[in-house]
């Protein structure tokens, strides 16, 4: 199929190209998403970026769910050279990424607008359409304190050399109160501010984010960076700074392996859903979790299903061998788009999906929110936690999908055998102390798990490790015997970045070396046959998104 | 709570074993809640449900034109799909009580949320 051209282009027929910012280990689910949802073509990926080419409007981009901010391209390319001492040559240097190629950025300008101006026509829409009074009193407030935390990030992210790791952190911070109009209104109020001044690009403002990292951060500042970029596009433009308020945000980061510019499509991060009041679990870490757990592909019956030992899936496609029809996502290059969501066949009505330790719902928001035909049941020993769940159901308004029950996790009040699906986060750190540790807990789920369900969980690297190691010493599934150095029956491939996909050749090294660890050390629980295994980041620790298939009745 | 979860929840009481179940229900408080009707939803859920159970329950809060067995067809059948789907989804109990039927035992129930935690030494072992 042909390539799209990769000039941001004006018209979004011909589509624009993209980048999100996503936590690390995210990126290979956010590839997989965009290709599912927005047909997205010329999909690849480095370090925490994820690039992309969609002819899709605002509201298909708002519905991205694993990816922290989305970003309209005005250029990407090489990192810059920092070789010359003098820091005039790096200067120039930061200079030419405007004035060396000025139609790239009044081209993504034009785009942008585009996109607004169309979204803006549609909410006016909605707004005459849903009408809700009691909004307008805390809009204002509201408003005030969002400016207030822009502001904030705007300082934070002038501070000198930010390690890369850290930048998904911020994005947690703000936003929790903007609702989807508050949204809206921000999209409405740039195009109404705007508008006058379409035929004249002169009077447009804007501010510069800057990020530095790496060589570059050494020589300078990001504040450094960010004035010298802003004096060059006030020359190129004639465009007006305003740090309070502006128009158009210009997003730049430099490090040693790229130079990014770009300007952030929505105010408020993808990531912090308008949907949940009180997050627990990072909503996009929940919502991958949710993907991996085949909810669409879960039949309720309880049958004997024959699983192949080596069952492999990577991230790249959904393929579920024991689904009657195999959804498998399109390469990178075709454009057909596959429905993420599922259809509305037999064969996702009806499934049960369990959070046994749901704390304030997280997770099951997310699922139910992608596949909401669905019965789910969230349990956890916390009063408080589940009232602000209740809270949190509420204010989603799925209320009438997911039930709660106050229920210990190792004694299930449930039948065995009639869950579909399980998908948990199990607590940790010092704020958790696990009164039953991880086997019981494992044990449990496996015995109200129906055979051939999932189990899809999230795992501190010490349950991890706690699971492994134990497992080792008895090893009850290699039976037969003889301890093999061979690999455990049901070992999985895991997320092997480099391959399948066109992407570009920088994989990290740590997804290789993840890699290699996942080979060793998956052993299988009792009739629980690991999967998959995804390393993420959440923020100051990492974790394990670890998926189970139960092969058995556990009674044997 | 509704009638569909109630037809799963079965008390660990130690010893009680299969006589746990069903747990009988006792409202003080309910809802009726409107719910997108799901036909393929509601003929999945038939086959798993505890139909002496369901009835015990619906007998308890009164309600009327529950069906006493799934009818042949019952997939196909809208009518039979959407009483069955008004017993199990769209009837909220908020406050009451679930007992153990072995060991008298009492779960409460508040704000639709059943607390069927158990002490260490009525859990099993």
């Amino acid at each position: 199929m042909a390539a799209v051209p990769t000039d941001s282009g004006s018209r979004p027929a011909a589509g624009a190209r993209f980048f999100c910012t996503a936590g690390r280990g995210l990126e290979p689910f956010l590839m997989r998403e965009v290709r599912a949802r927005l047909a997205a073509t010329q999909v690849e990926y480095i370090s925490g970026k994820v690039f992309f080419t969609t002819c899709s409007d605002l509201n298909m981009l708002k519905k991205l769910k694993s990816a922290e901010r989305l970003f309209l391209l005005i250029k990407k390319q090489f990192p810059l050279n920092v070789s010359s001492v003098s820091k005039g040559k790096i200067l120039n240097e930061i200079e030419r990424l405007i004035n060396g190629d000025p139609e790239s950025w009044l081209n993504t300008v034009s785009t942008w607008k585009n996109l607004l101006e169309l979204d803006a026509k549609e909410d006016k829409l909605f707004q005459r359409a849903a009408n809700l009074p009691k909004r307008k009193g805390e809009e204002n407030d509201i408003n005030a304190k969002k400016l207030k935390t822009e502001q904030l990030q705007e300082l934070q992210e002038n501070r000198e050399c930010q390690p890369e790791k850290q930048i998904e952190e911020e994005t947690q911070e703000q936003g929790d109160f903007l609702t989807k109009r508050e949204k809206s209104q921000e999209a409405f109020q740039n195009n109404v501010v705007k508008a006058p001044d379409a035929q004249n690009q002169n009077k447009l403002t804007f501010r510069v984010s800057c990020r530095c990292s790496g060589v570059i951060a050494k020589a300078f500042t990001a504040q450094e960076v960010g004035r010298v970029t802003g004096i060059a596009l006030m020359k190129q433009f004639g465009w007006k700074a305003d740090l309070r308020n502006p128009n158009l945000e210009i997003f730049l980061h430099l490090n040693d392996i790229y130079s990014v510019v770009g300007i952030p499509v929505f105010r408020v991060p993808l990531a912090s859903r308008v949907y949940i009041r009180t997050a627990g679990l990072r909503s996009t870490v929940a919502w991958a979790m949710a993907t991996l757990a085949d909810i669409q592909f879960a039949l309720p019956e309880p049958r004997v299903r024959n699983v192949p030992p080596n069952v492999t899936t990577s991230i790249g496609m959904l393929r579920c061998p024991l689904a009657p029809t195999e959804t498998r996502l399109s390469s990178e290059g075709s454009a057909s788009s596959v429905d993420i969501s599922g259809d509305r066949g037999p064969e996702v009505a009806g499934a049960f999906v369990l959070d046994p330790m749901c704390g304030l719902g997280t997770v099951l928001l997310e699922a139910a929110k992608e596949w909401p035909d669905v019965y789910y049941v969230g349990a956890d020993v916390s009063g408080s936690q589940l009232l602000g769940a209740c809270d949190n159901l509420e204010a989603a308004g799925l209320k009438d999908k997911i039930e709660l029950l106050q229920v210990s996790v190792t004694d299930l009040p449930l039948p065995s055998e009639s869950v579909d699906v399980i998908i948990s986060d199990i607590p940790f750190g010092k704020k958790f102390k696990l009164e039953k540790d991880i086997k019981s807990i494992l044990q449990e789920m496996e015995r109200v798990l129906h055979v051939g369900g999932t189990i899809v969980l999230l795992l501190s690297e010490e349950h991890h490790r706690r699971l492994k190691d134990g497992e080792q010493r008895s090893s009850p599934l290699n039976s037969k015997g003889s301890r093999t150095d061979e690999p455990e029956p049901g070992v999985k491939k895991c997320l092997n970045p480099g391959e399948k996909t066109g992407m570009s050749e920088t994989v990290p090294s740590s997804f290789q070396s993840s890699n290699q660890e996942c080979l060793d050390r998956m052993p299988p629980f009792g009739s629980l046959v690991p999967v998959e295994r995804h390393k993420v980041s959440l923020g100051r620790t990492d974790a394990f998104i670890c998926k189970y298939r139960k092969l058995h009745s556990s009674g044997l | 709570m509704k009638l569909l979860t109630h037809n799963l929840l079965s008390s660990h009481v130690r010893g009680v074993g299969p006589r746990g179940f069903p747990l009988r229900l006792q409202a003080t408080e309910v809802r009726i809640n409107p719910v997108e009707f799901n036909p393929e939803f509601v003929a999945r859920m038939i086959p798993k449900v505890e139909w002496a159970a369901l009835l015990e329950a619906a007998d308890t809060l009164h309600l009327v034109e529950v069906p006493k067995e799934p009818i042949e067809g019952y997939e196909h059948d809208e009518k039979f799909l959407k009483k069955m789907h008004h017993v199990l989804l769209e009837v909220d109990v908020l406050e009451g009580t679930l007992q153990c039927p072995e060991s008298g035992r009492l779960f409460p129930i508040s704000r639709g949320i059943p607390n069927m935690l158990l002490s260490d030494e009525e859990t099993e072992t």
